[in-house]
């Protein structure tokens, strides 16, 4: 009987523990949450977004180990501001939203960089393309809300994203760079 | 050549500016028309920048051209010139000043409307001026070609006029913007 007070017990102290030490699971608030881009075109930058995404954040800064990030993204929301220019960005050429209608970020490699600063490495895919793409964050932990806000830099055509006369980086540079805030609670 | 204008003649500085915007301005309808023909893609996106690039070239020899005006002296008009033709010699000399500097401004409002900012030759790049909105974007094309076509029509008068004077009334009207020597 003692032995089995003691194997419950410990069993109560190791959950416990366990729970602790468990990376913290997020909820994304979707109303103040943004994922956005900022490609080049004839030299001039300009921005869009992605209306509609998922993102299923296990993160805390004590427990690098066991976060993880999973971000789905709807790539027919995306918003440029122009309607002509969404409906290029949706078509074959480019994300080709028919066959691929999501792209996703998957994380489960992340490391200090100092204070709230953070690297996570995972995988981006788009269209039939999975690369691993670093992402540089920072996250503010304040009365159980967060946030999370990054960059990350990628080349398009390494996705193929820019088929036929879109593989042209004169005009419509490879370069892109995203740009995230997610506030979570 | 004197570099400065006087009573007689334009100067270099007023004639450089003059010509080079007007052989930018024939550029950028040829442009235009080129750009209205192709679907959105790279090619026209290649054309516009150019256009845009042109444009706020124009913009910006406008405002150099109205500052010189104003610390130089204007060569008065002939003598012969009949008073209908002296308001309308000014009146659309005025609109032309006007135009050169507006139509690039709407041009410039049209592309932040719309979410393609204007870069210069893509050495740098504008501010935008509004946000993007699909009517406004609508709103500032429809007025950027009405003044494109307005300046256009007013230049023809004003190419009219030069010629009537050169070469019916034989004064020194067109000769005086030219490098050319004036008639006595």
């Amino acid at each position: 009987m003692k032995l089995s007070r003691i194997a419950s017990f410990a069993a109560v102290i190791l959950t416990a523990a366990g729970l602790a030490l468990a990376a913290t699971q997020w909820t994304l608030q979707p109303k103040e949450s943004t994922l956005t881009f900022a490609a080049t075109q004839a030299g001039a930058p300009f921005e869009g977004k992605f209306e509609k995404f998922t993102a299923d954040i296990v993160f805390d800064p004590q427990d690098l180990a066991g976060s993880r990030f999973d971000v789905q993204i709807d790539l027919a929301s995306v918003n440029s501001r122009d309607g002509e220019r969404d409906g290029i960005i949706r078509s074959a050429d480019l994300f080709d939203v028919k066959r691929w209608p999501s792209g996703s970020y998957v994380a489960d490699k992340f490391s200090a960089s100092g204070g709230n600063k953070f690297t996570a490495t995972g995988k981006l895919t788009l269209r039939d393309v999975t690369r691993e793409v670093p992402i540089e964050f920072t996250f503010e932990h304040h009365n159980g809300s967060a946030w999370l806000k990054g960059t990350a830099a990628i080349k398009r055509l390494d996705f193929g994203v820019g088929q036929g006369e879109w593989k042209d980086t004169a005009t419509v540079a490879n370069e892109v760079k995203i740009r995230f805030a997610l506030l979570l609670k | 050549m004197q570099i400065r204008n006087d009573q007689q003649r334009y100067g270099a500085v007023a004639q450089l500016l003059h010509w080079s915007i007007v052989v930018l301005i024939i550029t950028q309808f040829s442009l235009a028309f080129k750009a209205g023909g192709l679907p959105l893609g790279p090619a026209k996106i290649a054309v516009l920048a150019q256009h845009k690039s042109f444009g706020m070239t124009i913009f910006a020899l406008a405002v150099l051209r109205l500052i010189w005006r104003l610390v130089n002296p204007v060569p008065a008009m002939p003598q012969t010139t009949v008073r209908w033709q002296r308001i309308a010699a000014h009146l659309s000399h005025g609109a032309l000043y006007a135009l050169i500097l507006i139509t690039p401004l709407f041009g410039w409002m049209m592309s932040s409307a719309r979410n393609f900012p204007v870069s210069w030759f893509g050495v740098f790049t504008f501010p935008d001026l509004v946000q993007p909105d699909q009517a406004r974007y609508e709103f500032f094309h429809e007025m950027h070609e009405i003044l494109a076509l307005t300046l256009a029509g007013i230049a023809l008068l004003h190419v009219a006029a030069a010629l009537k004077h050169h070469f019916f009334d034989r004064d020194n009207v067109l000769r005086r913007m030219l490098p050319l020597k004036l008639k006595a």
